[in-house]
């Protein structure tokens, strides 16, 4: 505490005498005068020392380092020459586009403050820095949900679609197929709210608010919910009517189950659209025939006997032509999906699509023994041989849920094809004030070297050609200290600059200063965000 | 603890200042209805390189501009309306010099001058504000310092990157 103390008052003192020299300081402020590297250079070894060199001497107060990757290092070592700063470079920078952002104070006391940007190798695009703070309650829920849809509708109306059309002998698992449509149905209602809560960045707790259910509504997911719920309800109060009555209405529950699916979803609005919603529909009506088929075809081989045998007959039949389709299917939303054979490693949807695979080829491993293996001997009647394929269909059972939880975080991932178009995307704001307005465009709208280009119009939108305009780039969350730009006029009469680098995603703060005569100068700002 | 008494320093100086830095006007203040000798300091070249040129506008209300010419520097005194005539000592004045500029001289970035103007504060000029006069200063290769920031309504000049020099005008002397 004395200590504190102490060292509070060396500090008022030393600062006071500091303002007296102050005060009788040359009437002057610092200007950036040289950097090495050079601001916007590519190098192409990183650099063992960084240096600023001033109009006037200077004392450095903060000197940070903005990473590739939005980390942000404060640079302790520097000497200190007449009017250079000399700053060690870390020893371990990687490379892609740096930031170094200063902030000095010069003689006159004024803190003088910018940024200068160089790149080892080349320019990179980097991750988002402000990345949105995920809210992992509602997105585990949001999770299960879909997994608990998946159940019901796979299960549920796949499997009461089973009992009806396929396999007579397994309506045993009549319960297991209401418990599962019940679970689809509740699950299916509660992840509209949750949909509204995620679309709002609400958090759980906000789950009884109308609003959250509202916003839910309104999403493209609001109608999936709409016509599964009305599936589901189908499938629910029919599930015990005479045999006539629950086929027609099974069929239609499959139909309207996996039409639901097609109504939203990454896949569903990705182009060509007339392709890929019946693509999306084939997938989930082939899953539903097979998957569903499962757990009753499992009560039937249980039970035994010649129900279990013209079961397992029919089974065998009909889902090789199911999950031919199915796959076929599955391989044309990948093809679109992912574009390109890196992005499969390189983005978590392709990591997800390669989890899925590899516990299908896992589910096929045991679906080929079931088929070339136990199903000849059950179909002849070997008792010991029905109870290894009755384990054996549990097995894929297990397997089944698994990929159910693995493509449920499908829901938090975007495909490789959306990432790419919202990459490319250019983008703008527009910016006015009583005195002048911008449109101003980043191309594209992402981090990396980018090219700013802006209309300036007097406020009553006619044309009007400034002296100078300069585009002042900061990231006050990320410590980066204003860059500027200085644009060139056009033919088109729009002022460009191509020779800038946005080091990071997220929220920049842009500033437009139009110089519109000698003496008369407007500034513009607003935020833009910067894609990754 | 040098950051941090680096950092008490900064707040320091930035709450006491900004008017230390730029090109200023070294006669901090002057009452309305009188002579004044603008004495603008030029404290620094454009990032680094000489000032060749310094040109001054001259704000609406000050009339009778009498530029102090400078060896090695040319005058130039551009003239036009003003908004109003104004009454120089009975004589109503509705033109006169509105932009000053010294060219072709050759100051270094790290030497210092002054250039100086006498101008008459008319007493249509409020006083308790402060008077701007934008200056521009042009160096080679098309670079420019631009001292044309005036503040607006509740801003100060700290607030300002570019503030023009100013002048705070007083109540006119009593008697005449």
């Amino acid at each position: 505490m004395r200590d504190q103390l102490g060292r509070s008052c060396i500090q008022v003192f030393l600062a006071g005498i500091l303002w007296c020299c102050l005060a009788a300081a040359a009437m002057a402020h610092a200007s950036l005068t040289g950097v090495v590297p050079a601001d916007g250079a590519v190098v192409s070894v990183p650099p063992k020392t960084l240096s600023l060199s001033f109009s006037e001497p200077v004392s450095p107060l903060v000197l940070r380092l903005i990473l590739p990757d939005g980390q942000a290092r404060t640079l302790e070592s520097f000497v200190l020459g007449d009017r250079t700063l000399e700053i060690s470079a870390p020893g371990d920078l990687a490379a892609g586009t740096h930031v170094l952002a200063w902030r000095v104070v010069s003689e006159d006391g004024h803190p003088v403050a910018g940024s200068t940007i160089f790149s080892i190798g080349a320019p990179s695009s980097a991750p988002q820095v402000d990345r949105e703070a995920i809210d992992w309650p509602v997105r585990a829920e949001l999770w299960l949900s879909r997994i608990a849809i998946y159940i019901g509708l796979f299960f549920g109306i796949g499997g009461l679609f089973a009992v009806r059309w396929l396999i007579p002998g397994g309506a045993d698992g009549l319960p297991i197929i209401r418990a599962a449509t019940l679970l689809g149905m509740v699950a299916t209602t509660l992840s509209l709210g949750l949909q509204g809560l995620d679309a709002l960045g609400a958090p759980l707790s906000n789950l009884m608010d109308r609003t959250a259910w509202r916003a839910g509504l309104d999403t493209s997911f609001g109608l999936t919910v709409m016509v599964l719920l009305a599936a589901f309800l189908l499938a629910i109060i029919t599930s015990s009517r005479s045999l006539v009555v629950s086929r027609a209405a099974s069929l239609a529950a499959l139909v309207a189950g996996s039409g639901a699916l097609a109504l939203s979803g990454h896949a569903s609005s990705a182009a060509p659209q007339w392709l890929m919603r019946p693509a999306v529909f084939v997938h989930g009506l082939t899953i539903a025939v097979w998957i569903g088929a499962l757990p009753p075809l499992a009560y039937a081989l249980r039970q035994g006997g010649d129900l279990g045998r013209q079961a397992l007959g029919c089974f065998s039949r009909l889902i090789p032509f199911c999950v031919a389709a199915l796959t076929l299917a599955g391989l044309l939303l990948a093809l679109v999906q992912v574009e390109e054979f890196g992005a499969l490693f390189s983005t978590a949807y392709g990591n997800v699509l390669l989890a899925k695979m590899a516990l299908l080829a896992a589910l096929f491993l045991v679906v080929v023994i079931n088929r070339w293996v136990f199903t000849k001997p059950v179909e002849r009647g070997e008792g010991d041989a029905t109870r290894r394929l009755g384990r054996a269909v549990v097995v894929e059972t297990m397997i089944v849920l698994a990929v159910f939880a693995v493509a449920a975080t499908w829901r938090f991932t975007p495909p490789p094809r959306a990432m790419a178009l919202a990459a490319a995307q250019p983008a703008s704001i527009h910016i006015h004030s009583d005195k002048a307005m911008a449109e101003v465009t980043f191309t594209p709208g992402r981090a990396g070297p980018v090219e700013v280009s802006a209309i300036i119009l007097a406020p009553d939108f006619s044309p009007f050609t400034p002296k100078e305009v300069t585009f002042v780039l900061s990231n006050p969350k990320s410590g980066i200290e204003p860059m500027r730009r200085r644009a060139a006029l056009q033919a088109d009469g729009s002022w460009r600059a191509s020779d800038v680098v946005v080091p990071l995603a997220g929220q920049w703060r842009l500033r437009v200063d139009i110089l519109i005569s000698d003496f008369e100068l407007v500034r513009l700002q607003d935020d833009v965000e910067i894609a990754p | 603890m040098l950051r941090t008494t680096l950092a008490t320093v900064a707040a320091l100086a930035l709450g006491t200042s900004a008017a230390f830095a730029h090109v200023s006007l070294q006669l901090k203040d002057a009452p309305v209805g009188s002579t004044y000798r603008a004495i603008f300091q030029v404290p620094h070249g454009c990032e680094g390189k000489p000032t060749n040129l310094v040109r001054v506008q001259i704000p609406e209300g000050v009339i009778a501009v009498k530029p102090q010419p400078k060896a090695g520097w040319t005058l130039e005194k551009i003239k036009g309306t003003y908004a109003k005539s104004y009454d120089y000592y009975g004589t109503p004045t509705g033109e006169g010099v509105k932009e000053v500029v010294w060219s072709g001289g050759n100051l270094g970035d790290d030497e210092y001058d002054e250039f100086v103007l006498r101008v008459y504060l008319t007493k249509d000029l409020k006083a308790g504000e402060t008077l701007h006069f934008p200056v521009v200063q042009e160096c080679p290769d098309g670079v420019a310092e631009r001292w044309i920031e005036i503040p607006a309504e509740g801003q100060s000049d700290d607030d300002l990157e570019l503030p023009a020099p100013g002048v705070k005008l007083l109540e006119a002397a009593s008697g005449h």
